[in-house]
């Protein structure tokens, strides 16, 4: 056994944890080893990141290191906000500005005995492949759906057949309101983070011309206010939907647009609503996803149960229903897929209407789509010399650029890996 | 603050006084989703001193520093540190000797919550508090390893915020007057191109049936050749072919042949013997259940017309016009609907009754522990939620065993004698059985940090539901299994 446990642990620490690691039970898989070669392993050897350490990753880092891993690294760009305290337990007031991976590394040492936390504040993105390969298992408590798309496809590329350790299984949690779901992902095993991203609600975006000409309701007030207005008045300068003073000029922006117009009921909090486009994370969904997360996690590093497979989805608002099913694999997952993209389109289609059919399909889910072939460059958003160049060939059909069954290659800057098309005319 | 629970959901919670009871891991980590949001006050009611094995799995312990100091103490001063708004109470005496010489201490708190409670403790405080129906809610929690489950004991629970997404009738088969003489008043043939293309689609409608009553006898399209017609009758307004809010209101057409009364489950509640006993001391609720059954009585005999109009493709005037209709005839029918309130109310919960009014609900709850002596339920428990029951009995054996042999660790053999004992005549335990029995045989006095948590955030969630009066709690079992990872209720 290693020395830090022998210093910090004490007797009786375990009991509640070592009745479950110390016999099988009736569904433990018959490979389970009971006794202290699991408890050395979870305890002396596991290592785990923790990606996010906002309201899931909170919760993620006591229950891992109240479950006994001591070896736990956490990622988080993010500085303390005032308004994260009340569901970010281990913040108080005097952290305010501070990263939160700093803070709460500290608090968890502090608090729990022995166990090491290791933060790093920064991009998941300034990693590599090597910084990755060191885990055994991933925890991701995001709200961003662009980072969990990178890391997903990160691991799943990581995979190499040859080598059974590159395989590290994601565990992905995310809430938003009284709802929530934590899955578990074995890359290129399962369905991963992609195969399943046309389960996420489409963002309510109201038509321009409804908040530019008919505005009925204040949700068009205050989308005229950060959609028009905003880049009109101030130019380049970055709305910044966590600042209270880019949010107060929406505010009496959408105020004012409301007035002319006699519609009711924009206020501070809606315009913050719309903005952020998000509905408030509570402290009780946040706990019962990363406990539903972290579960899992002790589970798959001790071999003591089954682990979940392979999504739970919880909805809280009438009584509580909970859904738990195998979500399937996509054959055509541009990530774990390993097969191109169908797509069929008529043979008058732009490069252009192309590239707007792209940019609206719930399963890809992409900004600003540079397109290629293999054997030539059809469109390219960046740099600006090239993407003069291709304009041209934004007005052309894509029939005249691509042989039907012929492959276009898709990257944006959204997307962490290339999309592979397989065209077909209609 | 931008919550789920609006300022009136809030300081009912901040009105709160919340009894725990143990400083358990799972009490805590509930606690701690209670004292973020800010509840008023809680109380940890604990007389034992920290262990070793309660500080290696309670977040609110530290550590070994920790042991041998008063469990409630402890806990308290570190959930305290969450939030500086909330008060929190340490209180060390004993549950036993309370429940014998101050059971009055229990009924003045807003809800309680007992955790792992020796069921024989159990068994006097659920009995104490379910003798009045003043009395505070009474949620039960019980784990063991990766399974658990939790009920709440309540007499009554009236929902007016119940938060549904069902949306209220917009009333367009009895339109009132001022909408359908706006409907009727309107020239569509000689309309503006772009005023056409934007009358909103309820005008459409009401036009429209109106249009149909008048051509068939005054009756609305009821056969499905009837409902096609009229929907081809919609479209055949249409001047050009992209005029949405026409095809809007082809697709919301039904609207027209549905008749609006009184929704089922409204109805049921007005059909209550206490609405014909009322004294002034009643729950408001139900005086404002009475006026409403008042209201219904009168024609149009449906509920208090909604003054929110939903979004429709529509320019911002027309809209806006169709919406001062609705506001209009909402305020009318809302005085009308005030004016048969007989006692004193607060008008911003009339205003909510009001605007709730197509949503309401009354839960009913049970006493703690009916389930196991009610031989029908429970077979129609075993019969339509197997895993779950299963669950239930395999705590509920743990529980029995526990005062039969205090301090003897139980096995399977031991629990299903003592869950079969628990059957109805004639039933068998489910094929689940075993799965659960198992888990609690293997580990029956584990509080788990991960089951501590889940359930921590489920009862809480749960907890903020019955203070605030908003959203619909669970009315019985919820049972939890993390091998598998779900949750269900029986
Ligand atoms: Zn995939």
């Amino acid at each position: 056994m290693a020395t830090t446990s022998q210093n910090t642990d004490w007797q009786g620490r375990y009991y509640h944890i070592d009745q479950i690691l110390d016999r099988p039970g009736p569904r433990t898989d018959p490979a389970f080893l009971a006794g202290d070669g699991v408890k050395d392993f979870l305890r002396n050897q596991a290592k785990i990141l923790v990606i996010g350490a906002g309201g899931l990753g909170c919760e993620i880092l006591a229950n891992l290191a109240l479950t006994g891993f001591k070896d736990i690294h956490v990622i988080d760009m993010d500085t303390i906000d005032i308004s994260n305290l009340n569901r970010q337990f281990l913040f108080r007031p005097k952290d305010v500005g501070k990263p939160k991976a700093t803070v709460a590394a500290e608090f968890i040492m502090n608090r729990v005995p022995g166990v090491k936390v290791t933060p790093y504040f920064g991009k998941i993105q300034d990693k590599d492949d090597d910084y990755y390969m060191q885990f055994n298992l991933v925890i991701c408590g995001l709200d961003s759906v662009e980072a969990r798309r990178w890391i997903n496809a990160t691991l799943v590329n990581l995979v190499d057949p040859e080598n059974p350790e590159s395989l590290k299984p994601l565990i992905d949690g995310g809430t938003e309101g009284f709802k929530g779901q934590a899955r578990v992902i074995l890359p290129t095993i399962t369905s991963c983070y992609e195969c399943s991203l046309d389960m996420l609600n489409k963002p309510t975006a109201f038509p321009i011309c409804t908040i530019a000409n008919t505005p009925r309701l204040p949700e068009h007030c205050i989308e005229w206010a950060s959609v028009l207005e905003w880049p009109r008045v101030q130019g380049d300068k970055k709305l910044d939907t966590d600042d209270p003073e880019h949010i107060g000029w929406l505010y009496s922006v959408a105020v004012a647009r409301a007035k002319e117009f006699n519609i009711e009921g924009v206020t501070w909090s809606l315009t913050q609503g719309v903005v952020k486009n998000i509905i408030p994370a509570i402290a009780s969904t946040n706990a019962i996803i990363a406990a539903a997360c972290c579960n899992e996690a002790f589970k798959i590093a001790t071999s003591s149960a089954a682990y979940l497979n392979n999504y739970f989805m919880l909805i809280g608002t009438e009584g509580i229903y909970s859904y738990t099913f195998e979500h399937e694999k996509r054959e055509d997952c541009p990530v774990c897929g390993g097969e191109s993209l169908e797509l069929s389109v008529s043979s008058d289609l732009t490069v252009e209407q192309l590239i707007e059919l792209l940019v609206e399909k719930q399963d890809i889910q992409i900004k600003k789509p540079s397109l290629s072939t293999p054997t030539s460059q059809i469109y390219l958003q960046a740099p600006p010399q090239l993407e003069e160049a291709t304009r041209p060939n934004l007005t052309k059909k894509v029939s005249e650029l691509v042989p039907p069954d012929g492959e276009v290659t898709v990257t944006a800057s959204t997307l962490p890996f290339s999309l592979s098309l397989r065209i077909q005319y209609t | 603050m931008y919550s789920l629970w609006a300022t009136t959901g809030q300081s009912a919670l901040e009105n709160a006084h919340i009894l725990v009871i143990p400083g358990s891991a799972t009490s805590t980590s509930i606690l701690k989703n209670l004292v973020l949001p800010g509840v008023g006050k809680f109380t940890i009611l604990d007389n034992r001193k920290v262990t070793p094995e309660d500080a290696g799995n309670n977040f609110f312990l530290e550590g070994p520093s920790s042991i041998g100091k008063s469990r409630a103490e402890e806990t308290v001063r570190l959930l305290g540190e969450l939030n500086e708004s909330v008060t929190g109470i340490a209180d060390t005496s004993s549950v036993a000797k309370l429940l014998e010489t101050d059971p009055s201490y229990f009924t003045s708190f807003t809800l309680v919550i007992a955790h792992n409670l020796d069921p024989t403790l159990l068994d006097k405080l659920s009995t104490l508090l379910w003798s009045d129906d003043s009395y505070p809610p009474l949620v039960v929690v019980r784990s063991a390893g990766f399974v658990a489950e939790f009920f709440i004991q309540f007499h009554e629970l009236a929902i007016i915020e119940t938060h549904s997404e069902t949306a209220p009738s917009l009333r367009i088969d009895k339109a009132f007057p001022a909408l359908l003489d706006h409907a009727l008043s309107l020239d569509f043939a000689n309309m503006d191109p772009t005023e056409h293309g934007h009358v909103p689609y309820v005008v459409i409608l009401v036009r429209a049936l109106e249009d149909w009553k008048n051509a068939h006898e005054g009756k609305p399209p009821q056969t499905s050749a009837e409902k096609k017609a009229f929907k081809e009758s919609i479209l055949a307004m249409k001047i050009k072919m992209d005029e949405e809010n026409f095809d809007e209101a082809e697709s919301q057409a039904y609207r027209a042949s549905a008749v609006t009364g009184v929704p089922s489950e409204i109805a049921a509640l007005l059909q209550d013997p206490r609405l014909g006993s009322l004294i002034p001391s009643s729950p408001p609720f139900y005086h404002l259940l009475a006026a409403l059954q008042k209201f219904t009585l009168e024609p149009p005999h449906t509920l208090p017309l909604t003054s929110t109009l939903p979004d429709m493709k529509a320019d911002t005037n027309s809209y806006i016009h169709l919406q001062k209709l609705y506001k209009t005839r909402a305020e009318e029918e809302k005085a009308r609907f005030k004016s048969y309130v007989t006692v004193p109310i607060d008008d911003a919960l009339i205003d909510s009754f009001v605007k709730n009014a197509h949503a309401l609900k009354v839960l009913r709850g049970k006493k703690w522990g009916a389930l196991d002596t009610d031989h029908e339920t429970l077979t129609n428990a075993l019969a339509s939620a197997p895993k779950q029951t299963a669950i239930h009995l395999s705590l509920s054996a743990l529980s029995s065993l526990a005062v039969k042999r205090p301090g003897v660790a139980p096995d399977v053999e031991a629990l299903t004698a003592e869950a079969e004992a628990l059957l109805p005549p004639g039933s068998v335990l489910p094929d689940e059985f075993p799965d659960a029995v198992g888990e609690v045989a293997r580990a029956p006095t584990a509080d788990l940090p991960n089951t501590a948590a889940l359930l921590g955030g489920l009862v809480a969630q749960e907890v903020i539901k019955v203070i605030t009066k908003q959203y619909v709690p669970i009315g019985s079992y919820c049972t939890v299994d993390l091998v598998e990872t779900w949750t269900g209720v029986i």
